[in-house]
């Protein structure tokens, strides 16, 4: 549905170079995740990619479009790393929130009220349609978010360490629910995390960043099956693969 | 919750019965300071009088405070988009806010003649600066996560305005105008005993202390601080209803 291509993508603040001449491309569908260091200008390259920040230097096409224009289109959704739900919204308001916002823009495909509600259910959310953000826990916040992403029917997702500030069981239920989701939807998603094993367990391909500048040095696809069974975790290849994307990021320190 | 409604009401008797009983051991004499009961149950005998007169106090307030309201909103909206506007416009209303508006209340009256029109503009332009302060730094701290959020699918100032901004706003605002409503009613008060009419609680208080009418002038006092403490509990179950998501109203509710 949506293809990333960027070339020779540079991004720098005064002297500082956030972004290093970086290449990589995603093909339509596909689930990349992008891991690395923290402050290595993961986050720099997601706002680049949503439209929300110019690059320096290189180009950057999403879908055969520069960025600016998929985000006029409502063709990215984003999951940030806070919910940033709305505290005067209840569940259900907040999932609808990216639909009613610049509506003259929202594509045909996109997701109505019912399909918001249907996916509230599926997330298990359904018994908390009229309730407010303060009386969900941090996982049910997150959940809330990442259905009004999913919600808009983009082509592209991008989701910067969405799990990062859960606890570790909350954020396994997550990573299933994620890949439930996602999988077979023809999505393409790019997911910022520095959690090794995240990564593995949710993409079809790492990307391994080295520190600031961000450059791509280690490029590892995931042959695990699809649909990624839960307990992902306890298969051999699993554990291998974990391995290489570890020594690729201690390279990568170097 | 029996708590939260009598033991306010017993700190107010409490209160009134010492000054009663203050006035009569003492033997005050009643030009200086008039027993509770002389001057309430002059207010009661005289109901009419001052219902009619407290009626057009209670309009020049409410309406003067919501022009100040609007004004403030515009203004606000228009310093938190612009420090610079924010730093040039800060000296003004601090101006007008530190200025004693009693004192030049007769200039206000000669340039707008007699009647609502000065009572108007006084009570507006003492609640001005409070609420453009309020409107502008309620409307910057919104959540960096919603604001980003917004901006990903492209959303408009206006509605940046007013699907974040404004409903961040609303608490500080409903703090502020409290306080402004205190405000409202002295400089209501003041310009109706100013303005050569003989409307409003102003006018009858301004007769009663050029007759030294002790009681009359003290039943309007009282009828003043009624309409201050209604004005203040009609706010509070305002802001229970549109805040009711807010940290505040939380608390109030457990």
């Amino acid at each position: 549905m949506s293809r990333i291509v960027v070339n020779d993508l540079t991004k720098v603040y005064g002297d500082l170079a956030v972004v290093d001449p970086l290449t990589l491309s995603i093909a339509s569908g596909e689930f990349v995740a992008l891991l690395g260091p923290s402050g290595c200008g993961k986050t720099t390259l997601l706002r680049i990619l949503a439209g929300l920040e110019p690059a320096s230097a290189g180009t950057v096409l999403v879908n055969d479009a520069p960025p600016a224009d998929a985000r006029a289109h409502k063709r990215v959704a984003m999951v940030p790393q806070q919910p940033g739900l709305l505290p005067w919204r209840t569940v259900r308001a907040n999932a609808n929130l990216l639909l009613d916002v610049n509506r003259g823009a929202n594509p045909v495909g996109g997701a109505g009220a019912d399909d918001v509600e249907r996916l509230l259910h599926e997330v298990g959310l359904g018994d908390f349609l009229d309730t407010y953000p303060h009386e969900l826990s941090g996982g049910m916040q997150q959940r809330v978010a990442l259905v009004r992403a999913l919600a808009l029917g983009a082509p592209f997702l991008v989701m910067d360490e969405p799990f990062a500030a859960l606890d570790e069981i909350t954020r396994s239920e997550m990573r299933d629910l994620l890949n439930h989701l996602v999988e077979g939807k023809g999505v393409t998603v790019l997911f910022i995390t520095h959690s090794i094993s995240e990564a593995v367990a949710l993409s079809d391909r790492v990307l391994v960043s080295s520190p600031r500048p961000s450059r791509v040095v280690a490029d590892i696809t995931i042959d695990l099956p699809r649909p990624r069974p839960s307990d992902v975790d306890d298969l051999p290849r699993f554990v291998e693969l974990c391995a290489d994307v570890r020594h690729a990021l201690h390279r990568g320190m170097q | 919750m029996s708590r939260r409604i009598v033991a306010p009401i017993v700190g107010v008797l409490v209160f009134l019965g010492l000054w009663e009983l203050f006035v009569r051991v003492f033997d005050v004499r009643p030009f200086v300071l008039r027993a509770p009961s002389k001057a309430l149950s002059y207010l009661w005998d005289f109901r009419s009088d001052y219902a009619s007169a407290a009626w057009v106090t209670v309009q020049h307030a409410v309406v003067g405070l919501a022009i100040a309201l609007v004004i403030g909103l515009l203004v606000g909206a228009l310093l938190a988009a612009s420090p610079f506007l924010e730093h040039a416009s800060q000296p003004v209303l601090t101006l007008i806010q530190v200025a004693p508006w009693f004192a030049y209340v007769s200039s206000v009256v000669l340039a707008f003649g007699s009647g609502t029109k000065p009572a108007l503009f006084m009570v507006a332009l003492v609640c001005l600066p409070a609420f453009t302060f309020a409107a502008t730094s309620g409307m910057r701290t919104v959540e960096p996560a919603s604001l980003e959020l917004l901006h990903s699918v492209d959303a408009s100032h206006w509605e940046v305005m007013h699907r974040l901004r404004l409903p961040s706003a609303a608490p500080v605002l409903f703090t502020t105008a409290r306080f402004n409503w205190g405000l409202a009613l002295a400089a209501s008060y003041y310009v109706e005993g100013a303005n050569f009419s003989d409307q409003g609680l102003g006018a009858l208080g301004k007769k009663a202390a050029a007759h030294y009418e002790g009681d009359a002038l003290w039943a309007a006092v009282f009828a003043m601080v009624i309409l201050g403490l209604g004005g203040l509990l009609l706010l509070s179950l305002l802001e229970r209803v549109v805040l009711r998501w807010h940290v505040s109203q939380r608390n109030a509710r457990n």
